[in-house]
């Protein structure tokens, strides 16, 4: 219980922030977010972008692994429907780009629902070699079915466009994933808050138990399954829209090792840990790229550099493994503790 | 510990806030060429060529006093062969920078950038892609290929095949991805056309190793010519030591990211008579007078791949393109560096390539064959230039 928190009414306590000062914060968070692409050059608006585009991804993955315990090495093939489904809906009847993403979301949705099927019998690493063969079926249907996927070649799209407005540059597309992504983030922090998103949880810490309780597995783990490829989609489906070319190769296994890895760098089972894993990720390769260049070397040295910049990433993500093994999440979590109490105690 | 973990993330966060700051350049009397280069991850073999060649270029021109008082400057960023990391190297050179050229890592990079070099209009572009789509003027106007694709690359290797064995069989076997797929179809007609059978088409995944079902139907088909394309060294070397095992007397080709010279001499006693095409002269090349690959090899003794010429003559290439921009008084918009490009005719290359040079739609189809000589460790000349009209 923090100070300040008395909770007098039942819609305060039903309300997902709380106190004051996280009504401040938030409006803080909203302010930067929106003045940000007013001062940011394309660059770091092309990274806003990504990373949005990532926490949706992750956080779709923390549904399904973080809060049901279901590993799947699926996740980037799951995108990969979202974003062929888009390519397919804007190249061949130019739909518009919210029923195009939403579609997109529904497709992989269904996919997911199948590839699903197998968490019923196996689970841990069985089910994460499952979700990798169901990958590779993905990626022979990606390649082969040309008629809507165009084969090797892809699909390359026109630039999203919402009531005569394209979505041509960063700046534009910022005003459109953010949003979206923000929804998904609060979506996915409302359904734990439900029967569904509880039930979700009790299946990832014991699934007999979740069972004799009466919550019934199958219906539940596809429900997940689906939840959780609908975020991929979505995200896939904005990945098409920012790249605007979308090939078999777009969505290869190791974005889905990508993905997990954020979920656990993150902190699993947590919708902080999604965002900051998606954000350390996608970012710290970038952070080290910049630290690199404002050392005064020579071209040659920062081509010797651009190896030791992967180890260096690497073992950060080993380095939050062993020192922080609850994540990303748990360091802000301790950051946030130590102020509840200040200045009464430090 | 988790205070110092503390401090070093705000440090982190704190030099990315500020890194966003513009970089104040003397942006007038410069020619900027951009690179997102992958000097890690898959393809660094030939990044870490490609780079060496357009900073050595890049170099010499300034010793010699740049082009019409204008220096050259080049601004690479690490892509680690990651399109999304590609793009992001890309945004942010180029909104730091005021870019004129831009070397891009890939073929997926080439597809994606395109629309923003449309959009921008103000820098022409080449890279490590020989893709067969990039040579499409009207769909990719602000790109060209600093050699042939790999269609004309397959032009190249049939004539000289249909020139040795008229009505010869050959085989195609390539890798299961879009580079590998990428001149087969389009090569059909070709080689019918040339009045070659291809006898076989053999599609095997990137790398594969356990390649003996392959190799039966290859036996059956018994093709005079195989030419392997979309793998850099695997499953090559499995290919041939099986078909040798079982007799089969077929002579083995591959294209240009099979054929430098390291990565033929290890494939060791196996890559004894292995041909194919090469649109540039070896470092060592010495049988014709080759000025700039002397100066090449006197600023770097030790042998540099076909990677780095690639990289050497797509900035020399950028820095024609600037000269005669640049001499007609013009702007340098993309559309008017592209244009001095496409003016290029009968251009020496200072011996980088043996005959001199056209730039044909978006590409040079020019290329020659080489033969491996595992004795001498080296790939030489089987055949005079090809030119593609």
């Amino acid at each position: 219980m923090r100070i300040g928190t008395a909770r007098s009414s039942y819609r305060h306590d039903e309300a997902l922030f709380d106190s004051r000062t996280q009504h401040a914060w938030l409006a803080i968070l909203a302010v930067a977010l929106i003045g940000f692409p007013f001062l940011a050059d394309e660059y770091w608006l092309y990274l806003a972008c990504l990373v949005a585009i990532n926490i949706a991804s992750t956080t779709g993955l923390n549904i399904l692994t973080g809060y049901t315990g279901l590993v799947s090495l699926g996740q980037a093939a799951f995108m990969g429907i979202g974003a062929y489904t888009v390519a397919a809906l804007e190249q061949k009847l130019g739909a518009p780009v919210l029923l195009n993403l939403l579609a997109g979301g529904f497709v992989a949705m269904l996919g997911g629902l199948v590839v699903g099927l197998p968490s019923l019998r196996v689970k841990g690493l069985y089910l994460a070699i499952a979700t990798i063969a169901a990958s590779v079926v993905l990626h022979f249907v990606f390649a082969n079915w040309h008629a809507v996927t165009g084969g090797h070649a892809g699909i390359t799209l026109v630039p999203a466009e919402i009531l005569g407005l394209s979505f041509d540059t960063s700046f534009r597309l910022y005003w459109l994933f953010v949003p979206i992504t923000i929804l998904m983030v609060a979506g996915a922090a409302n359904l734990f808050r439900t029967r569904i998103g509880r039930a979700f949880i009790a299946i990832r810490d014991r699934d007999i138990s979740a069972e004799v309780l009466g919550i019934p597995l199958l219906r539940y783990k596809l429900l997940s399954f689906g939840l959780s490829s609908f975020y991929a989609g979505v995200a896939g489906g904005m990945w098409a829209y920012f790249f605007r070319v979308v090939t078999p190769e777009s969505f290869p296994l190791i974005l889905s090792i990508f993905f997990l890895a954020a979920v656990i760098v993150g902190g699993m089972g947590t919708i902080l840990g999604a965002i900051l894993g998606a954000v350390f990720m996608t970012m710290v390769p970038e952070a080290l790229k910049l630290v690199v260049g404002w050392l005064p070397l020579s071209a040659d040295a920062t081509l010797i550099l651009s190896p030791v910049r992967t180890i260096v990433f690497g073992v950060l993500i080993v380095g939050f493994l062993v020192f922080e093994p609850l994540g990303l999440q748990e360091i802000w979590r301790r950051i946030r503790r130590f102020f509840h109490l200040w200045p009464f105690r430090a | 510990m988790r205070r110092t973990v503390l401090k070093s993330l705000l440090a982190t966060a704190i030099l990315s806030a500020t890194a966003g700051l513009p970089a104040a350049r003397a942006a007038d009397k410069e020619i900027v060429i951009g690179g997102s280069i992958p000097m890690s991850g898959v393809f660094a073999f030939a990044g870490i060529g490609i780079h060496a060649g357009i900073q050595d270029y890049v170099k010499m021109v300034n010793a010699a006093g740049g082009i019409a008082g204008h220096t050259l400057r080049y601004v690479p960023e690490d892509s680690a062969y990651k399109v999304d990391q590609s793009v992001a190297a890309f945004k942010k050179i180029t909104s730091q920078n005021k870019v004129n050229f831009y070397y891009g890592d890939s073929t997926a990079f080439s597809k994606t950038i395109n629309p923003e070099l449309d959009r921008a209009g103000s820098m022409i572009m080449s890279g490590a892609s020989f893709a067969t789509e990039l040579n499409d003027p009207k769909k990719y106007p602000y790109q060209f290929v600093a050699g042939p694709d790999y269609t004309q690359q397959f032009g190249i290797l049939l004539r000289y095949i249909a020139q040795q064995k008229p009505g010869a069989k050959v085989a195609f076997v390539h890798s299961d991805t879009e580079f590998g797929r990428d001149p087969i179809e389009t090569s059909r007609g070709v080689a019918k056309a040339l009045g070659l059978d291809v006898a076989i088409e053999i599609m095997t995944p990137p790398g594969a190793v356990d390649v003996s079902t392959e190799i039966a139907k290859l036996r059956r088909a018994r093709p005079d010519f195989t030419i392997f394309h979309g793998y850099i060294l695997g499953p090559i070397p499995e290919f041939i030591g099986q078909a040798r095992q079982m007799g089969l007397d077929t002579q083995f080709m591959g294209t240009f990211w099979t054929m430098d010279n390291s990565t033929v001499m290890q494939m060791g006693e196996l890559a004894e008579g292995f041909m194919g095409v090469m649109p540039y002269n070896y470092y060592y090349d010495q049988s014709a007078p080759a000025p700039m690959l002397d100066k090449i090899r006197a600023m770097r003794p030790e042998y540099q791949n076909v990677p780095y010429i690639q990289g050497f003559l797509s900035a020399m290439l950028y820095a024609e393109s600037a000269r005669r921009t640049l001499a007609a008084g013009k702007e340098m918009s993309a559309a008017n560096l592209k244009a001095a490009l496409n003016s290029i005719e009968n251009f020496d290359t200072g011996g980088l390539i043996g005959v001199p040079v056209t730039l044909r739609g978006n590409t040079i189809p020019v290329g020659r064959i080489y033969r491996a000589d595992t004795k001498a460790r080296r790939m030489v000349p089987a055949s005079d230039w090809i030119v593609l009209e």
